[in-house]
């Protein structure tokens, strides 16, 4: 589905490039994290990915992306956005409408989506992000968390192909942003959505994410299935990224009992493992 | 201040008003107090700008914008007042006429700024450009823009209070009593905001054209804004408003 060949991008008026040299690819139905440390080049890459980059931000543009076929370089962002949608870091940036219904309203009437499909769209939209409570709403009144959520809900409710999503958990607490994963997991496994997420909360994304992306310093420094990244837990560190708890217990057994032990992800996992450590 | 700008969501005859028709009316109400020269009939525009902000069942906040207009026509009236040499002295340094023309610019302002005001908080932002481009055929372009400038007034404002909180909590007295001393620490502010605005603008217009923005044409809106027995009541009585002013 994402296809990205040795990219490198420099902002224009910038001397070090934000992106180094980045092979990657997501395939159709995937499921991806992409985490490290501040800086390191996140956004740009959904930018690129979304063709923000090159379309509104000039500078030094090397290698070859695609994206369902597309190369974002000569493909119009509209036409674009008909395949991918994005949920920006800053979300207040990417509100239009004084209320929420509206706010979901808004992409589904620009990309002519049928007007009798349109209560139908709204209405899972909303309840897929959990806020159908908030539809009359004025968002000038509602949380940082709250709005995060409702940025989410006017991107799903376009179903692209590919959601990219740019820390959308920011300003949610545990429960939401769990929550958000798990809605995340529900598209990606039910509609088949690819599903690219930048996200700080490593606990998050090893649990729902199939394919982890470590970036630092505009580079890539790992890449692959969740389990063989999370077991480099000492390189993470150094570059500034947390391992979850679960993941350095099972390392620590296989240090301890001296025999290979695979990486936990989730709490399930890791007290399967634990009893079985305990019974042997 | 902060929320003088926002929407209030509700379900009065008011808020269900074509937004079109409540422009008209706004426009209607700045026309008939330019036309007028009588004070009384300024008063009674007045009034009617109170009985639209009761009638929508938002009392507090025409009361709110009421106030915060009075403490500009208060300077307002005093300046005009002095500027004025005409007429008899009747206290002090002031003129008759100095003080009634003084009423009329000051009475003037607060009739025109109300209903202008007050429209925001009983129409969603997006209704009033939606019906801007169906009714009056105004290019999307410029009603996003129109809408986009209204929706950041708010967060202007939000992030000028932050800054100002932030300052006054590092000693810096925001909190001054003095209104040109207030004035001269507000002033170097505006640029860095100013920036960050048009930063953010720029941001926003990004995320609009991902959503599709160049496809929107006149037959996108999925609400329609037809004309009810309302908005032709509402038309009757704009009639009546400018007729009162040329006539009284
Ligand atoms: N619009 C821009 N113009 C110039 N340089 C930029 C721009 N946006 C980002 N950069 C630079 O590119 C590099 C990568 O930034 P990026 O925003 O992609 O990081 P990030 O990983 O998303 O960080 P964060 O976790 O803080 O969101 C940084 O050095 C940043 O200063
Ligand atoms: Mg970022």
């Amino acid at each position: 589905m994402i296809r990205i060949e040795s990219f490198s991008f420099t902002y224009e008026g910038e001397k070090a490039p934000a992106l180094e040299d980045i092979t990657l690819r997501v395939e159709e139905g995937g499921f991806a994290g992409i985490i490290g440390p501040a800086g390191a080049g996140k956004t740009t890459l959904a930018r690129a990915v979304s063709g923000i980059i090159p379309h509104h931000y000039p500078g030094d543009y090397y290698g070859r992306i695609l994206v369902g076929g597309l190369d974002p370089v000569d493909t119009s962002l509209t036409d674009l956005s008909r395949i991918v949608g994005m949920v920006f870091q800053d979300v207040e940036s990417q509100i239009v409408s004084s209320v929420v219904e509206d706010e979901l309203l808004y992409g589904l009437e620009n990309f002519g989506v049928p007007h009798e499909e349109i209560p139908e769209r709204l209405e899972t939209a909303l309840r897929q992000a959990g806020i159908e409570n908030l539809r009359e709403r004025s968002i000038a009144s509602l949380s940082g968390g709250q709005r995060q959520k409702v940025a989410i809900a006017s991107i799903i409710a376009l179903r692209p192909r590919v959601l990219i999503l740019d820390e959308p958990t920011g300003e949610l607490d545990p429960v939401s942003s769990r929550q958000i994963f798990a809605m995340l997991k529900t598209l990606n496994e039910a509609y088949g959505i690819t599903v690219i997420v930048i996200e700080q909360k490593i606990m998050l994304l090893s649990e729902f994410a199939r394919q982890l992306i470590v970036l630092s310093r505009g580079k890539i420094a790992y890449q692959g299935p969740a389990r063989e990244v999370l077991s480099h837990a000492d390189e993470l560190l150094q570059l500034g990224v947390n391992c979850p708890r679960v993941a350095r217990l099972s390392m620590l057994l296989s240090e301890r009992l001296g025999k290979p032990l695979p990486v936990c992800v989730n709490l399930d996992e890791s007290e399967a493992q634990v009893r079985g450590c305990l019974h042997d | 201040m902060r929320d003088l700008f926002q929407y209030v969501p509700g379900n009065s005859l008011i808020h269900r008003l074509n937004p079109v028709t409540k422009i008209f009316l706004t426009v209607v109400i700045c026309v008939a107090a330019f036309i007028t020269d009588r004070i009384p009939y300024l008063l009674f525009l007045l009034c009617v700008d109170l009985g639209i902000g009761f009638a929508a069942g938002v009392p507090r906040k025409a009361l709110g914008i009421l106030k915060g207009l009075l403490r500009i026509a208060v300077f307002l009236f005093v300046l005009q007042a002095l500027v004025v040499r005409r007429g008899t002295p009747v206290f002090w340094i002031f003129t008759d006429t100095g003080l009634v023309t003084a009423s009329k610019v000051v009475l003037r302002l607060i009739v025109v700024c109300m209903p202008l005001a007050m429209v925001l908080a009983v129409t969603r932002i997006s209704d009033l450009a939606n019906a801007l481009v169906q009714v009056l055929h105004l290019p999307y372009k410029y009603a996003f823009t129109l809408t986009t400038a209204i929706r950041f007034i708010p967060q202007f404002l939000e992030e000028m209070g932050g800054i100002m909180e932030a300052q006054t909590a590092r000693g810096v007295e925001f909190d001054t009593k003095n209104a040109f001393r207030k004035l001269g620490l507000m002033l170097p502010l505006c640029a860095p905001l100013l920036i960050s605005s048009v930063r953010r603008s720029e941001a926003t217009a990004v995320a609009a054209e991902v959503r599709g923005f160049r496809l929107r044409t006149r037959a996108s809106g999925y609400k329609q804004y037809p004309f009810a027995p309302a908005d032709l009541a509402v038309l009757l009585f704009s009639v009546l408003l400018i007729a009162g002013a040329v006539l009284i």
